[in-house]
């Protein structure tokens, strides 16, 4: 496994950029916010890589940042590069890739709904599946499903007053 | 059951009622009915037991288990049963799987579309209790909170003999006149409205006014109105509009005469 | 107080334009989905694609259970394909925790991806016909996929949520004469073949509504990243099976179908001849179970105290609605730091639909959605 010579010939030509080998037909990438842009941009013009597969977004709330890694393959190279953005967690703002490939607004438009990231530039920022939602946004770390369901919702009486009625009398589903 | 108004209600005049006094379904109380009508009830519950139409409204993912249902190899059509598309001509609503909250604000507005009597199934365990998405922050917990279900069905996914067999015994219950769950709708609307309510927000509201199809069934209650439909009241809510017979009438008949 | 205040429509300026509520009550929509129309006439003008019904939060509780737990609920994420779900979890996992499938295991996973997409092509072609009008097609496609079921059933002991690839391998091996009985339902499906075809793709009607529907060129497809047979149905070859594969897929013999329409006939001919490759592909597979014997599933640590390495992965699958994505991230724990599930529909299913839409008619909505074979509850997760 190793990096392929045009991708590295390509990789070369831009600034603070690393690159290593993740398996098979995988490559890493980790770049700075201010190149994924050119980086998407070369990559498509030059080796094929116009397939934007997916972008996700994890919160590395620890270290007060997000990281967007940013899915792209190349139908010519039969290679998916994963190119690793981290920004900052405060404000969340980065911009929007839409012009380079058209499938990331869905993505975009999605993390901006789970994460709370603003992109600059999305063609559509609008909520898309948390519409009835009016809390913070889900994905983060800092929101805790469990005791979100545990303050809102009530559980069903496994016990009720039937069946202990019936354990009184010697019966039920535990003896 | 007793329609004895509470204290801080006052009934509106008999005229204002949609339907008008006297007309449409009068109060059918068990203990007061005639012979005759108590006959011809359990004839109308013999004949509605044997053709019953499903919603056809895929709510989660037990829809998937539907198709094989209703089509040749398991046939539900052989007891009577077949989809229907619109909620105001179906019988059942068949929630099948869990309820994201978007999803149980339409449901919500279905139920309340149909028309009396109306039965609801809960299809697999998210209905019982969370199944599945336990822990969840999008799906509902338990369906009986928001609307009242005659049967549920556990497992997930269950089988398509499950569903029969559900719809099987429903046919048994509505033919002996036992699948009465849609009436507690009527009597215990502020407990299904206040549960709504937490879930929604205080500005809940639907266009169904609830509390004046009570009135109209006989089904009015002591558990009808209560603290939560009082805030529809207060916020001019549409069930509060529709009790005083604003909106059906004067708008549309003046434009079309103008 | 939320009560939508709805203007008095004599007010109103004379519009030819309207809009229309498209689902999720609706039997035309495939799942629990809705389509925002705006039509002048019955040609829609503007379509906005609504989601969201099916949402259950996925990725947030996985984050909440460990690693073997997940297992159960991966299926879940796409109802009528859930078996490439429980795959692109399971290979993720064993991508980062350096996991060897043994080789017996990775054919009977071949298998079973294959059985499912079948079924879900069957599903699929029903559902398709029936909104045309030919519910005939929908009776035969839906039994033909329950006799399949009956095989998940025998292998796995249930129909829908197999709960059956594990990370390793699979839960248990074959039972005993289960190959039998899968060739035996194979030759009827061939046997019932070209009564589908006299049905559905021979039918005047559907020629006549198919044709040109939904349109779009190759190089829109790939502009809007659409993947999988509606990719292949504008003359694409690209599978990620060829390209980027997976288990025992180098070795298998099969041919990537691809059409030049465009249209949502070409998208049921590339159905169509998936279901052909797929039997030729379970056959092979098939004969191989026969040579290949030996474990069905490699070492794993105690379940409930495994804490997989730290790292992440980035699983591709080709599903029966297109690429299926997996990205995992562990940070040493004994659960997910992270899944991000890229539904195979995410693209089709909503910005490529929302364009589709624009100049169809209003009757062409439910057979657009059905041909692109969308599937919500992966859209929404």
């Amino acid at each position: 496994m190793s990096i392929p010579a045009r991708l590295n010939e390509v990789l070369n030509e831009l600034p603070a950029i690393q690159a290593r080998p993740a398996g098979a037909r995988r490559v890493r990438v980790d770049v700075a916010p201010q190149g994924l842009p050119a980086l998407l941009e070369l990559l498509k013009g030059r080796l094929g890589f116009i397939h934007l597969s997916a972008i996700s977004c994890v919160d590395w709330i620890e270290d007060g940042q997000f990281e967007l890694v940013y899915h792209v393959w190349s139908h010519e190279m039969k290679l998916l590069v994963s190119c690793h953005v981290r920004i900052a967690r405060e404000p969340g703002v980065y911009v929007s890739v839409h012009d380079i490939h058209e499938p990331a607004g869905f993505f975009e438009r999605d993390i901006h709904e789970m994460f709370g990231v603003h992109f600059d530039g999305a063609p559509s920022m609008e909520k898309f599946i948390l519409t009835s939602w009016e809390g913070p946004p889900p994905m983060r770390k800092d929101f805790n499903t469990r005791k979100h369901v545990e303050e809102t919702f009530e559980w069903v009486d496994y016990r009720p007053d039937w069946l202990k009625d019936i354990e009184r009398k010697g019966g039920g589903i535990e003896s | 059951m007793t329609d004895k108004p509470l204290k801080s209600h006052v009934r509106p005049p008999q005229d204002t009622m949609p339907g008008g006094a006297g007309q449409g379904c009068p109060a059918p109380d068990a203990q007061t009915r005639s012979i005759w009508r108590r006959i011809m009830d359990d004839f109308a519950d013999h004949c509605r037991a044997r053709s019953l139409f499903v919603l056809h409204y895929c709510t989660g993912c037990g829809a998937i288990e539907l198709p094989p249902t209703i089509t040749s190899r398991f046939d539900m059509e052989r007891v009577g049963i077949t989809p229907m598309v619109t909620p105001r001509q179906a019988d059942i609503l068949l929630i099948t799987g869990y309820l994201s909250l978007k999803t149980l604000k339409r449901v919500i507005l279905s139920y309340e579309q149909m028309q009396g009597p109306k039965y609801v199934l809960g299809f697999g365990s998210c209905t019982i209790n969370g199944g599945m998405y336990w822990n969840s922050y999008a799906t509902m917990k338990r369906l009986d909170q928001y609307i009242p279900t005659d049967l549920f069905i556990a497992g997930c996914m269950p089988r398509p003999e499950a569903v029969q067999q559900v719809l099987l015994k429903l046919i048994e219950d509505i033919d002996a006149g036992r699948a009465n769950a849609w009436q507690d709708y009527y009597r215990n609307y502020d407990f299904y409205l206040g549960n709504q309510q937490r879930l929604f927000g205080a500005g809940w509201n639907t266009p169904t006014d609830v509390i004046g199809e009570a009135r109209h069934y006989g089904y009015y209650g002591p558990g009808t109105e209560g603290e939560h439909t009082r805030l529809l009241a207060e916020g001019g809510g549409s069930a509060a509009r529709l009790a005083h017979a604003e909106y059906p009438s004067t708008a549309l008949t003046g434009r079309i005469k103008s | 107080m939320t009560t939508p205040q709805v203007p008095d429509p004599a007010t109103l300026a004379p519009s030819e334009e309207y809009d229309l509520y498209f689902g999720p009550n609706h039997p035309g929509i495939e799942g629990n989905y809705s389509v925002r129309v705006r039509l002048k006439g019955d040609v829609i003008c503007q379509a906005v694609a609504d989601g969201g019904y099916l949402h259950r939060g996925f990725e947030k509780i996985m984050e909440d259970r460990l690693w073997v737990q997940n297992i159960a609920l991966v299926p879940r994420i796409c109802v009528p394909d859930p078996v490439p779900m429980e795959e692109s979890y399971a290979r993720a996992v064993e991508m980062i925790g350096g996991l060897e499938v043994p080789l017996r295991a990775q054919w009977i996973r071949v298998l079973m991806l294959e059985l499912s997409r079948i079924c879900a092509h069957l599903f699929t072609f029903g559902g398709n016909a029936a909104t045309i009008g030919l519910y005939t097609n929908m009776f035969w496609g839906v039994t033909m996929r329950d006799l399949f079921l009956d095989i998940f059933e025998e292998i796995t002991g249930a129909r829908i949520y197999h709960i059956y690839i594990t990370p390793g391998g699979v839960r248990r091996d074959l039972p005993e004469g289960v190959l039998e009985r899968i060739e035996a339902l194979l030759v009827e499906l061939e046997e019932r073949m070209p009564q589908f075809e006299d049905l559905f793709f021979n039918n005047a009607v559907v020629i006549d509504r198919a044709t040109g529907t939904g349109r779009m060129s190759a190089e829109e497809a790939l502009a809007w990243g659409v993947t999988g047979p509606n990719l292949r149905a504008t003359g694409v070859a690209s599978d990620v099976r060829r390209d980027d594969p997976y288990l025992v897929y180098p070795q298998v013999d099969f041919d990537i179908v691809t059409e030049t329409g465009g249209d949502a006939l070409a998208r049921m001919m590339v159905r169509k001849g998936e279901v052909v490759q797929a039997v030729k592909i379970v056959r092979q597979a098939i004969a191989a179970l026969r040579k290949v014997g030996g474990p069905v599933r490699c070492e794993l640590p105690n379940p409930l105290a495994w804490d997989l390495p730290a790292g992440d992965a980035y699983a591709r699958t080709e599903s029966s609605k297109g690429e299926l994505g997996f990205y995992i991230v562990s940070n040493g724990g004994p659960r997910p730091y992270r899944v991000h599930v890229r539904g195979a529909s995410s693209m089709h299913a909503v910005q490529v639909l929302e364009k589709l839409l624009v100049g169809s008619r209003i009757e062409d909505v439910a057979q657009i959605m059905f041909s692109l074979d969308a599937c919500p509850p992966e859209v929404d997760r």
